[in-house]
């Protein structure tokens, strides 16, 4: 297996792909970013379970590097003003 | 004819860690619009457990419920389990079908799927080579013929189109071009144009852009839950009068 630090963009493809396909997870629109052994999630999921959930899958999938955890919880608010079409 | 206001969204994502917390969000929707259409991904992993969850938050709304199934809800293969728990819970889904829902003396039809990928005019993948390549265009290609014959078929005043997949380019902006192919098709689009509709509503695209429009001039709204960061937004289609 590549060693992660040797191989930043492959380690961040290969934690996207885990991070669809684990059954914990199952979240297709996280980006991930690695940027020397810092690796970073953006993006949105709907609660703070989830978004830990993430992080771990994360860890495990990419140990060694120091996970920062920047994917935010959606905000749903009341609807708004309606649009005429 | 009068106006008509429509609620929709998409990508909600339900699952037992999340449970009640979009009803409460639905408080009221009778007082702003007449309907409520749904666009896909109901689920995270598509489990029938969570379908059940999705049922329960969407049943005895004040107003009908017209929903389709997203790539999510079929990831465990439970998909026909999950539409038969919806409909059970008195909510319509759409599968490469239409329906006519009678709101106060108007008919308003919807027809409508999933819908699939393959890409935009020009950029997209063609029936041609390995038989999986064939494969992946050609079930959009029927998808889109089946909902060109459903539009066709309806007969109402106001007709909407209720998909998971893109039929556009222009509601995409804001995610990778690279993975447009696997957002949307414009054969939907097409679909769409031949038989003309009032309107056309999708979600999958969590970091596009809310408003466009095909070729043909339909409206087309990404109301995946991310874009609109409201429970719903509600959308007027205009009679002869003031919406």
């Amino acid at each position: 297996m590549e060693t992660p630090h040797y191989a930043p963009h492959y380690v961040a493809a290969r934690v996207q792909r885990v991070l669809a396909e684990d059954d914990r997870t199952n979240e297709l629109g996280i980006r991930v970013d690695v940027r020397g052994e810092e690796l970073f999630l953006r993006g949105q999921v709907s609660s703070d379970e989830r978004r830990h959930q993430i992080e771990d899958v994360a860890r495990e999938t990419a140990p060694g590097l120091r996970v920062h955890n920047e994917i935010k919880l959606v905000e749903v608010r009341e609807p708004g003003e309606e649009e005429h079409l | 004819m009068r106006d008509l206001r429509i609620a929709a969204v998409a990508d909600i994502h339900l699952g037992e860690d999340v449970r009640g917390h979009y009803r409460k969000k639905l408080e009221g929707i009778e007082q702003r619009a007449e309907v409520l259409l749904v666009g896909g991904d109901l689920t995270r992993h598509g489990t029938v457990q969570e379908g059940r969850v999705v049922a329960e938050e969407l049943r005895d709304l004040p107003i009908p419920v017209v929903a389709v199934l997203g790539n999510h809800d079929y990831h465990s293969d439970a998909n026909k389990e999950i539409i038969e728990v919806l409909r059970d819970a008195g909510i319509t889904v759409l599968d490469d079908d239409s329906t006519v829902v009678p709101l106060d003396g108007l008919r308003l039809g919807v027809a409508g799927g999933k819908g699939f990928g393959g890409g935009f005019a020009g950029k997209c993948a063609s029936e041609f080579g390995e038989p999986e390549t064939k494969a992946f265009v050609r079930h959009t290609r029927e998808i889109a013929e089946r909902w060109r014959l459903a539009l066709k078929g309806l007969e109402a005043d106001h007709k909407v189109v209720l998909s998971h997949y893109s039929p556009v380019k222009d509601t995409l902006t804001g995610e990778p071009p690279e993975i447009y192919p696997f957002l949307g098709s414009y054969l939907l689009a097409e679909a769409a144009d031949a038989e003309g509709a009032d309107l056309f509503v999708h979600g999958h695209a969590h970091a596009g852009t809310e408003k466009g429009m095909t070729p043909g001039g339909i409206r087309v709204r990404n109301v995946a839950l991310p874009v609109i960061e409201h429970a719903y937004v509600v959308y007027c289609l205009n009679g002869d009068g003031d919406c």
